[in-house]
């Protein structure tokens, strides 16, 4: 019973913090992208345009609900819930404090890259059911880039667990916490895999330099051609949440969560995470898109690979420290 | 690896950026000053003496790519200012819907009857709004502010010696007066 209620409780709480952080972190990147560009961002709504997300929330919620023709409308419905349920259950196993974790599973980092993975299902559904060929296509290209990019994914997420000796993500932080992070210490195998797990991450979101799925410029607007509403507002929102996640999840993995100088705690966790999301925004605005084949062979040809190579570099090195 | 520095680079500079003012004037707070030759409208203009300037050459309905103006002429008849006979505008209408500004209709003018106005911000609710009768384009006279450009000032701007030309012609017979065989030239010339 105390599990299901710590459960719930901390599931509310994560789950209004991460959707209201996500709201303003579009509010954010607007202001962010625009005075990269010499622009103003949104200024009219609230102070320096502050209520913006508010004012879109509620418009994206008065809009129609448009199902194309011939479209499987039981699947157009399905896709956009679960992309927001998968992109916020990831959050569950990720430790925000030393005691502040909702579900503090052994296989944690299993079940973030499980996740990941399924992240994929939604957009595949949301591509097929809604009967059109730029949201095919998207979703083809979506499934293909999602799958390359969880090789890397997961042999650069396993650098961090084989160091550790552990798959739960408290565990991985508390031991951060003792013998250093891992981006410093080992010097190299962590440092490398934080950069290949970072660029994997771009691309399991779908950010730019990675958003073929999306490609405005030769698909429309990708998956979420078709949907109008609060259905399109959810797949925005899922991939928000699932990039704010993706940066907490880096945190932990790799920059030692809430530990930090001084006082460790939430606020390390929340600046850490804070400044991935931000880098990940300035990654953004700043490069181009890359082009489908260039994407294959960035995955394939360098960080697959070099991926592999760190994970035994890691291997070696726990081997060596334990010899010792 | 050149990809990698490049796009460090160019980071570099999106951060630069991001600490510089932003160039944005917001529009409906901040109105920019609009050049002198700004044109957004027409009007038709009378003389010193409230004459109507228009005398119905067709000039403007001729040179008007978009076709947009309609002259009909009046019956020649004197001038209550100079008594003179003179060509007079029965009706003169202007489409503002196809019109693409090129200011020709003003180029041609030979009397610089019609010129275009700089007030802006003049948009209508149905196309008939668009629509300038011969009516708004004389109270545009009254209520718009016109802009640089006249027939005159134009034809001179682009042909700087026509108008150095006409202006001492007068006086052009004075300034070779020295030599004999001009002036019998020049007298003949005044007398026939």
């Amino acid at each position: 019973m105390s599990f299901l209620l710590h459960g719930l409780l901390y599931g509310a709480v994560v789950g209004s913090v991460l959707l209201t952080v996500t709201a303003w972190a579009v509010w954010f990147e607007r202001k962010f992208s625009a005075r990269m560009q010499s622009r103003l961002g949104p200024t009219i709504v609230g102070p320096v345009g502050l209520l913006q997300p508010i004012a879109d929330a509620l418009k994206l919620m008065q809009k129609e609900t448009i199902f194309p023709d011939n479209a499987d409308r039981f699947l157009f419905r399905a896709a956009p819930p679960f992309m927001v349920v998968f992109s916020l259950a990831t959050a569950a196993v990720v430790p925000f404090g030393p005691d502040m974790i909702a579900a503090d599973l052994d296989i944690g980092v299993l079940y973030i890259l499980a996740l990941a993975g399924l992240m994929l299902f939604p957009v595949w559904i949301g591509g097929w059911a809604s009967n059109n060929k730029f949201a095919l296509l998207a979703a083809m290209r979506g499934i293909a880039q999602g799958v390359s990019y969880e090789l890397p994914l997961v042999l650069s997420a396993l650098v961090p667990v084989v160091l550790a000796g552990s798959m739960s993500l408290s565990v991985i932080v508390s031991f951060q916490a003792e013998h250093g992070w891992f981006i410093v210490w080992p010097p190299g195998p962590g440092l490398i895999a934080f950069g290949i797990f970072f660029v994997a991450s771009l691309a399991e979101t779908n950010r730019i330099p990675f958003d073929i799925p999306e490609a405005e410029s030769e698909l429309v607007a990708g998956v979420t051609t078709e949907y109008t509403g609060m259905k399109f507002g959810f797949f925005y929102l899922a991939e928000y949440l699932h990039t704010l996640v993706s940066a907490a999840v880096a945190a932990a993995l790799f920059f030692g969560g809430w530990h930090g100088p001084w006082v460790s705690g939430l606020h390390w966790f929340v600046l850490k995470t804070l400044v991935l999301f931000v880098s990940i925004f300035w990654i953004r605005w700043t490069l181009v898109r890359f082009r489908a084949d260039q994407l294959m062979r960035l995955c394939w040809k360098w960080l697959v690979p070099i991926s592999l190579v760190v994970l035994m570099a890691a291997a070696v090195a726990v081997q060596l420290g334990e010899g010792r | 690896m050149g990809y990698v520095l490049d796009s460090l680079r160019s980071m570099g500079v999106t951060m630069r950026n991001l600490f510089r003012a932003p160039t944005t004037v917001e529009f409906p707070k901040v109105k920019r000053p609009r050049s002198d030759r700004y044109r957004a409208s027409f009007a038709l203009l009378h003389d010193e003496h409230g004459e109507e300037l228009c005398i119905g050459c067709l000039a403007c309905e001729r040179i008007c790519p978009s076709a947009i103006i309609t002259v009909v002429q009046a019956p020649k008849r004197e001038s209550a200012v100079t008594g003179k006979k003179r060509g007079w505008c029965a009706d003169l209408t202007l489409d503002l819907n196809a019109c693409i500004y090129c200011e020709l209709c003003v180029q041609v003018c030979p009397t610089d009857a019609i010129i275009m106005v700089r007030t802006p911000e003049q948009p209508a609710f149905e196309r008939e709004g668009l629509f300038l009768s011969m009516a708004k384009l004389y109270e545009n006279e009254k209520l718009l502010e016109p802009s640089w450009g006249t027939g005159t000032k134009l034809l001179e701007m682009q042909d700087p010696k026509r108008g150095a030309e006409e202006a001492p012609k007068k006086p052009a017979p004075a300034a070779v007066q020295p030599t004999p065989a001009d002036a019998s030239g020049s007298t003949s010339e005044g007398s026939a």
